[in-house]
């Protein structure tokens, strides 16, 4: 049984909190020996393009909540979920929505949208963990869905004025100058000018995630785990994903900050570190002796360049749509046919995009219109005259050029075009 | 100085001052006498009587005119928990390019001659303040924790399974057209870009929130199965959800989408997810209680 995730960062076994939790998961209810986790880092290898994925005698299923459903199915290992009440399984399901709704959102705001962290923090996890085109490519997509993620939150608009090509902000004071090429003044920096994004978002921030923690907190009670004393179930490995990650330390720790104060958050992290002492498998700083690691198989050049080419043709605009369509993107069965108009869009998308770029390196090749092609060329003197080798000989010291007046005619064909009195204007044509 | 001296003498004069009108100008007048037009009348979807607060919704303009329930599964949450709250209002068929937010639906409060800021029209975010302000009846306590969860268990697998069986699947086109597509337009290319746009939207909406590149809509079904069956047991036998004694948000949030589905009027040919909903008779019930309260005289 493989279980392929997102590989590690942050000294946590996997970056993403559904692969931390499937993790966690399956340390706790699988014996070592019956799995093992493959970094494979690409979400290709699954059907439904997501990670975790689980792959059991040729069956692939991924997705947190439908990998510990399928474990319960149809495997002998005992659910942790078994002893649960009607009404506990809804609380378990509809917490989950909510996890991976707002839980996401915040984690996505604070290691992806937050531009310190993710040029600090997250931008470097993933260049170590993909290989070397694809760091052009897969986290900038990872970024804009995270910052599409938080959009419902009011806090996208903090990534606006962030570069997504490295994440870096232009500072309002470094740019010198407007668009139209004048010396900008400096403005005098407001109060909400001088703030990091993450400041000026703090405020709301806070609100939001102290409300996280409260509706967390209220489920949980006074009990040990999210139902009972006795032992944990799939919602607190799912619980764990997100809270561990949020409490990732970053340039500005404000959740960290938040969560110790906050009582429910302050409960929260009791309840971290009792499920990290007691339930989890893998310890802090040996992720690697604790967790049954399998290396993944070694991705051919091939399948890098076609990967990489993939991303690529999806922002070339006009046709990354058609693209994304034509592979099989969006809510369909796979067995829908895929539609031959698609296909012609597609292909004439691409064609029309091809010549676009051939006529705009042809008309780049292009002297400047209306410049006439001549060339013109200093007049050969001295050794110049017998070509390459003269041009070297003529350097040499004792060579000095041979003193020729100007009245007699190179051996180039000359043509006088003005001569005046005094000035003579001539003119070397090349044969 | 030079200009202004010659000027004085001018303004002592009436007969030839700035506002007599030259003679051929006035000529031109006597020829082409003004005749002034008896005002127009109001268009008849103008408000007639400010004196309610109306709430713009998606709706035809026959059933705005009875009141009855609108066809988008949020319009019909905040107008059924209006009607909850007891707040008098009429409803006014719109689109999203009327709203100041850029979706429906939003409040115009009731027009007070003295009050200039009545007009200011309320979004969705802020309905339920409104409501529980002016509302006549003591709603149930929202602020149980609970409640934000369930709140995800709507706004993800059930809304998402919706938007792909009335925006996505090919089963349902007609009645995607009719509600959506046919009341912008009579132009045939207008509506194909309309519903290739609003097709669009919705495919992109369901894929931001699962996160994933490419979703099988079974999926998605599957999903809001289960969240039928979480709801049906976090209902179990009460009347209302979280054991209240009076309906409030998050029952209005649920009806709105198992009254769609179940409303005969809306004619489903892919009718996988209302089968699913179906399959819980306590969903059904709640469906038909919160109906007759709030639409009672409608319902045979």
């Amino acid at each position: 049984m493989e279980l392929h995730v997102w590989g590690e960062a942050f000294g946590l076994p996997s970056i993403d909190p559904e692969c931390l939790a499937a993790i966690s998961y399956m340390g706790h209810v699988v014996p070592q020996k019956d799995w093992s986790v493959v970094a494979s880092n690409d979400v290709s290898v699954s059907p439904d393009y997501v990670l975790p994925a689980l792959h059991h005698d040729g069956i692939w299923t991924s997705g947190y909540l439908s990998i510990v459903q399928y474990l319960a199915a149809h495997t002998s290992f005992s659910s942790a979920d078994g002893d649960l009440t009607e009404a506990q399984r809804a609380d378990a399901l509809a917490y989950a929505s909510y996890l991976s709704s707002r839980g996401s959102a915040l984690l996505s705001f604070f290691l992806y949208v937050s531009p310190s962290a993710w040029t600090e923090l997250t931008r470097p996890a993933y260049s170590s963990l993909l290989r070397f085109p694809l760091t052009w490519t897969v986290p900038l997509k990872l970024r804009s869905a995270a910052i599409a993620k938080t959009e419902h939150l009011g806090l996208d608009h903090l990534a606006a004025d962030i570069d997504p090509e490295d994440g870096s902000s232009e500072s309002k004071a470094t740019a010198p100058l407007t668009a139209t090429g004048f010396l900008r003044l400096p403005t005098r920096p407001s109060v909400s000018d001088s703030m990091q994004p993450e400041q000026a978002a703090a405020i709301r921030l806070q609100s939001l995630l102290e409300d996280f923690f409260l509706t967390l907190d209220e489920l949980r009670g006074n009990d040990t785990y999210f139902f009972g004393d006795v032992k944990p179930t799939s919602l607190d490995f799912l619980a764990f994903g997100y809270l561990r990650l949020l409490r990732v330390r970053t340039p500005h720790p404000f959740v960290e900050r938040c969560m110790s104060r906050n009582p429910a958050g302050s409960r929260l992290i009791k309840f971290l570190d009792t499920l990290q002492t007691e339930v989890i498998q893998w310890k802090d700083g040996q992720i690697q002796g604790t967790l049954p690691w399998t290396q993944p198989a070694s991705q051919s050049l091939v399948n890098m360049t076609s990967r990489f080419a993939d991303d690529a043709t999806e922002h070339i605009p006009g046709v990354g749509d058609s693209w994304k369509s034509w592979r099989g993107d969006g809510v369909k069965d796979s067995g829908e046919m895929r539609d031959p108009t698609q296909v012609l869009l597609a292909i004439g998308a691409a064609v029309a995009g091809l010549a676009a770029v051939g006529g705009a390196v042809v008309f780049k090749a292009l002297s400047p219109f209306g410049g006439a092609t001549h060339r013109w060329e200093a007049p050969k003197s001295g050794l110049y005259q017998f070509g390459d080798i003269g041009a070297i000989f003529n350097s040499l010291p004792g060579f000095d050029a041979p003193v020729t007046p100007a009245s007699i005619p190179s051996p180039m064909e000359r043509d006088t075009v003005y001569q005046g009195e005094k000035v003579e204007v001539a003119v070397d044509v090349e044969p | 100085m030079h200009a202004q001296a010659p000027a004085a003498p001018h303004r002592t004069t009436p007969r030839s001052s700035w506002f007599t009108i030259p003679e051929p100008l006035r000529l031109v007048f006597k020829q082409f006498p003004l005749v002034t037009y008896a005002p127009n009348e109001l268009p008849i979807r103008s408000p007639s009587n400010r004196e309610l607060p109306v709430l713009y919704v998606f709706a035809s303009d026959q059933d705005a005119l009875k009141g009855l329930p609108s066809y988008n599964p949020l319009c019909l949450k905040w107008q059924t928990f209006l009607k909850l709250a007891g707040v008098q209002f009429r409803i006014a068929p719109s689109s999203n390019h009327a709203s100041p937010t850029g979706a429906l639906p939003f409040l115009i409060p009731a027009s007070s001659p003295t009050d200039a800021a009545s007009q200011t029209p309320i979004p969705s975010n802020k309905l339920e303040r409104y409501a529980l302000e002016r509302g006549s009846e003591k709603l149930a306590d929202t602020a149980g924790s609970k409640l934000d969860a369930y709140q995800a268990l709507v706004d993800n697998r059930i809304r998402n399974a919706w938007l792909y069986a009335l925006y996505l699947s090919p089963g349902n086109y007609a009645l995607l057209s009719e509600l959506y597509v046919e009341p912008c337009s009579a132009s045939t290319v207008v509506r194909t870009t309309i519903m290739h746009k609003l097709r669009r939207a919705a495919e992109t909406e369901v894929l931001r929130s699962i996160g994933a590149p490419r979703v099988p809509p079974t999926a998605l079904y599957i999903g809001a199965e289960q969240a039928f069956e979480a709801l049906s047991a976090a209902l179990g036998s009460d009347k209302w959800f979280f054991g209240s004694s009076r309906p409030g948000l998050f029952d209005a949030a649920v009806f709105a989408y198992t009254h769609l589905l179940l409303d005969d009027r809306l004619e489903w040919i892919d009718t996988r997810l209302r089968d699913s909903l179906l399959k819980f008779p306590a969903l059904v019930e709640h469906r038909e209680k919160l109906l007759s309260r709030c639409w009672g005289y409608e319902n045979e």
